[in-house]
């Protein structure tokens, strides 16, 4: 019976432990923008809509990284100046008040991305602009932006590579600076971005397969531009219209069943054989555990007595203040000093043991064999050698 | 090939347009020193090429990867390397005891402990501490125990006095809030005599010790289990409660920044007197912590300062007679978007304690559900509502004093106080604020060495998957830091001396940070190959062609040369 009963005090707290291994602490937001230029007004308006609903359900600024390459709001061409919107109906200003740019203009490049994400940063580059996200903290990451066949291009100057990607996010894994992650890429071909992540505990979700187009909704006619694209307007109609509350109960499964390929016009895909339990384990994550922010507030209740509450503490506290008072000079009491020497070794049992790296390799997007497109190319590259060669030689001897 | 051209067209044109309508005619033989001019050039190109090209490409595009001792670094992160041992020494006086009933008790008493005990990394020793035991101890320790260097003495965790008194049923303790001590009463009867086989005083001193550790023992557990498990014996009430501390405190940091700031709707107060209250209320306690962290201390007052606009607004309870905040919406209450919270100085975390002063309008403001006035929020500060006494203004209204007297912010910075401690983790029992220092001491040299060791396990597996990062020196001189304070840290925890394994592990955390994050170390230059080829091809291509098509002819010459004359040598 006794055994019984400390078999199932085993079980309970390895239920306990499960749950709370399922939680996260703390939430981080880093969304992306890639491109400039006036004419690609929509991807702004695409982070900044989704900047204002990760606000909406509870992360604060401070932990919102937000990069935009360019001001929209001030470009001379719009006609509404100091605004961005993301409808035709231009019911909402996404650049109202309160907007925090943690990276703008041409602060917005790989280099600083993959440093935001791996923390390999200055010292003295301020805590706005960090990634402070620890071991519990569950990240979303939503870039947008024009892309192609494993690569999204940044500020028309350079791009960055579905590999580059993976190894930062596989260094954050390694650092433990995610619990879970989140990864939402709206862009062409957006979906091979995310075949080559090999670290655990993410769910990527992006708008287009391979050879697909990403399509912009629509155009607002007095702004002159397409304002929003078509994978995120639905996302965030879904984020809109169904979470409406930080306390809302739906789950990535919702939020991915909502796809509708006719509306988007592409074929959105998503990932799930890294997160542990895969799609049926990831399906129950409320949209809420990535978009908004757990914050369990913890009242005071000033008449609790059990050791560790406020008013136990507020005694000790007291005593400590009087103690302070009585000796001005410093506080030697923690660290009382011994006469004796303990050095008596005693066998532990007790030591950390990694679990095994699980290694994960990239996903194939197409059907083709990789040796064959490889074989194209080398055949290519010695037909065009042999013409040269061949050339040189004949050009010699017929002269 | 160009050189041979060069050579040969001249003559050719004019010849060309002499006989247009002829057979073409072979060129004229070239001269041995034409061919030699042009053996020398080729040889001068492949030479440049060889010597000062290939080692060029080779310089420019190799990564600088410095040596890390990568199996130490695994076996650091596997946990080959050191198992943290807690040994913790508490020293039993025994003012009114004789030498051999002494002696006996202490026998018995370490006896039932290690019986009790069931987690082998964290263990108590006890030993006597009045003078009259310590010729035995000598004896027993042999060297260690002459030499009895400062530095080498284990750190005392508790001393334990025993106290006969008259008329006692049971044995009693009692926990000295202030001190390092614990005071037991017992009956004079109850004194062990040698011959009976255990004594309930014993027994009792042993259940006191571990009921006091008893939260610590689970506490370290868990983190050295790696937050899975822990021990079998921890109720899961005391898990729970364990792993809410640990997912509440902050993370560890080598400085906190403690921001006070004073907010109010209104225009008053303006002031308030801060630095007394800081020096008195919370020096003490910053002062006791200066083993673990550093901390430096700002303070603002922000006036009009407005909730945000869709937070909830209080409500008007009429039974409290007071504005009340629902617990749900406290989340809420700190308007992070318009209130200047993050100050981002230096590189330490930020803890922010909030004075809040409501609008004379809507005070007292408290919390609906308890009546609380201060809540914690997780890993980022926390929050007191002070409703001062209004007086009377000349426009009829109340208004809010001008100025926050000293006295008046006591049960605040108290309530901050305690916040700290939460939000630094320290554990909630015993329920002497050293002790519970002492277990914070051992709790973070815990999770350091843990957090420190598996930083290099990060680091070594980084190395190894991404063949294309740069390594400086600067890191691996950051690793060997590291992997030699580990080592320190590692031996002070066995021999007992926590503050010292603190200090070594803080070190360690910092430079194995540093290591980590390293600048330089950005993997962002992944080339696929077709890109390697992109880039090659059209550079090397034009210029490569004729550089082999030259080399092979040349050589084709040399051999037919040879061929030639070994002919000639036969014939």
């Amino acid at each position: 019976m006794a055994l019984l009963f400390r078999f199932l005090q085993a079980f309970a707290l390895l239920l306990l432990a499960s749950l709370v291994t399922a939680e996260h602490t703390s939430n981080w937001a880093v969304l992306v923008s890639t491109s400039r230029f006036w004419f690609n007004y929509r991807h702004l308006a695409n982070v900044l809509s989704l900047y204002r609903t990760v606000k909406r359900l509870g992360i604060p600024d401070s932990q919102i990284i937000l990069m935009l390459p360019d001001d929209m709001a001030c470009n001379p061409r719009n006609a509404f100046p100091g605004t961005v919107y993301s409808n035709a109906d231009r019911a909402v200003d996404l650049y109202g008040d309160n907007i925090e740019v943690d990276y703008r203009g041409y602060e917005v490049t790989v280099e600083n991305f993959i440093r935001l994400l791996t923390d390999r940063l200055d010292e003295d580059v301020p805590r706005s602009k960090r990634l402070g996200s620890d071991a519990g903290s569950n990240v979303l990451v939503y870039m947008t932006g024009h892309g192609g066949d494993q690569f999204l291009k940044f500020q028309d100057a350079e791009e960055i590579g579905a590999w580059d990607l993976a190894d930062a996010f596989g260094q954050m894994w390694e650092k433990k600076r995610y619990h879970e992650l989140l990864f939402m890429i709206d862009t062409c071909q957006a979906n091979t971005m995310y075949t080559h992540f090999y670290s655990p505990n993410i769910v990527a979700t992006g708008s287009s397969e391979l050879d697909q187009s990403s399509y912009s909704h629509h155009a607002d006619n007095d702004v002159g531009v397409a304002v929003i694209d078509r994978w995120t307007y639905y996302v965030l109609e879904f984020l809109e219209t169904q979470v409406t509350s930080a306390n809302s109960k739906l789950n990535l499964g919702d939020l991915f069943d909502s796809y509708d390929e006719s509306k988007i016009h592409s074929q959105p895909g998503v990932r799930w054989d890294l997160f542990p339990g895969g799609e049926q384990e990831g399906r129950l994550r409320t949209v809420v555990d990535f978009f908004g922010n757990v914050q369990n507030v913890e009242v005071e209740n000033a008449n609790a007595t059990e050791p560790g509450s406020l008013k136990e503490d507020l005694a000790e506290i007291m005593r400590l203040v009087e103690k302070w008072q009585k000796r001005d000079e410093e506080y030697s009491a923690i660290i009382g000093d011994s006469v004796q020497n303990a050095t008596e070794k005693m066998p532990s049992s007790s030591h950390v043991n990694l679990a095994p790296k699980k290694i994960v390799g990239s996903t194939k997007m197409a059907e083709d064999s990789n040796w064959g497109k490889q074989l194209v190319g080398l055949s290519v590259v010695g037909a065009c050698t042999a013409i040269w060669v061949a050339g040189s030689i004949l050009g010699r001897s017929a002269v | 090939m160009t050189t041979e051209q060069g050579d040969q067209v001249s003559p050719q044109v004019s010849t060309s347009h002499a006989n247009e309508s002829t057979v073409k005619r072979p060129p004229p033989p070239e001269t041995p020193a034409a061919v030699q001019t042009r053996f020398r050039v080729i040889a001068a190109f492949w030479v440049v090429i060889i010597f000062l090209g290939f080692p060029i490409w080779w310089k420019t595009t190799s990564i600088y990867r410095a040596h890390l001792p990568i199996e130490e670094m695994v076996d650091w992160a596997d946990g080959k390397a050191c198992r943290p041992v807690f040994p913790l020494e508490i020293h039993l006086a025994t003012p009114s005891m004789q030498p051999i009933e002494a002696q006996y008790l202490l026998r018995t008493t370490q006896h039932t402990l290690d019986d009790l005990n069931e987690f082998a990394a964290h263990h108590l020793r006890l030993k006597l501490a009045n003078d009259s035991a310590t010729v035995s101890h000598n004896a027993e320790n042999g060297m260690e125990g002459a030499i009895n260097a400062e530095a080498q003495a284990p750190d005392t965790t508790l001393t334990v006095r025993l106290l006969a008194q008259e008329g006692l049923a049971a044995p009693r303790s009692e926990l000295h809030a202030a001190t390092t001590q614990l005071d037991v009463f017992y009956p004079p009867s109850q004194v062990p005599v040698p011959s009976s086989s255990n004594s309930p005083l014993s027994a009792f001193i042993a259940e006191e010790l571990q009921r006091l550790y008893g939260e610590e023992k689970a506490t370290i557990a868990h983190i050295l289990s790696g937050h899975t498990g822990g021990l079998d014996s921890t109720s899961p009430q005391l898990a729970e409660s364990i792993s809410r501390r640990l997912r509440r405190s902050m993370k560890y940091a080598e400085t906190y920044h403690l921001s006070f700031s004073l907010f109010t709707p209104g225009s008053e107060p303006s002031s308030w007197d801060i630095e007394a209250a800081v020096k008195e209320y919370l020096s003490p306690l910053l002062q006791a912590f200066e083993p673990i962290s550093n901390f430096t201390v700002d303070t603002q007052v922000q006036l009009y300062a407005n909730f945000a606009p869709t937070a909830p607004r209080p409500e008007y309870d009429e039974a409290e007679s007071a504005w009340t905040l629902k617990k749900e919406d406290l989340s809420a209450f700190v308007n992070a978007a318009e209130w200047p919270l993050n100050p981002s100085i230096g590189n330490g975390p930020t803890i922010n304690f909030i004075l809040y002063v409501p609008d004379p309008s809507q005070s007292p403001l408290i919390v609906k559900e308890n009546r609380a006035s201060s809540w914690i929020v997780p890993q980022w500060g926390g929050v007191y509502l002070l409703n001062p006494t209004l007086s009377n203004a000349e426009q009829g209204g109340q208004s809010n004093p001008a100025h926050l007297s000293h006295d008046s912010l006591g049960p605040a910075f108290m309530t901050f106080s305690h916040q700290l401690l939460t939000l630094l983790g320290t554990p909630s029992t015993p329920a002497s604020l050293p002790l519970r220092l002492q277990t914070s001491i051992r709790i973070r040299a815990a999770t350091l060495l843990l957090s420190a060791s598996s930083t290099m396990g990060s680091l070594a597996r980084l190395t190894e998957s991404l063949p294309s990062i740069p390594i400086p020196a600067s890191v691996a001189s950051s690793v060997s830091t590291t992997l030699s304070h580990l080592g320190a840290t590692c031996s002070h925890l066995r021999e007992g001396r926590f503050g010292a394994a603190l200090a070594s592990a803080r070190v360690a955390e910092t430079e194995a940070e540093r290591s980590f994050f390293e600048k330089s170390m950005v993997g962002q230059v992944y080339f696929p190959d077709e890109h390697k080829v992109a880039v090659y091809l059209p550079l090397l291509g034009p210029v490569g062609v004729p550089l082999v098509v030259s080399l092979l002819k040349e050589l084709k010459r040399i051999a037919a040369g040879r061929k030639a004359r070994r002919a000639a040598a036969a014939a």
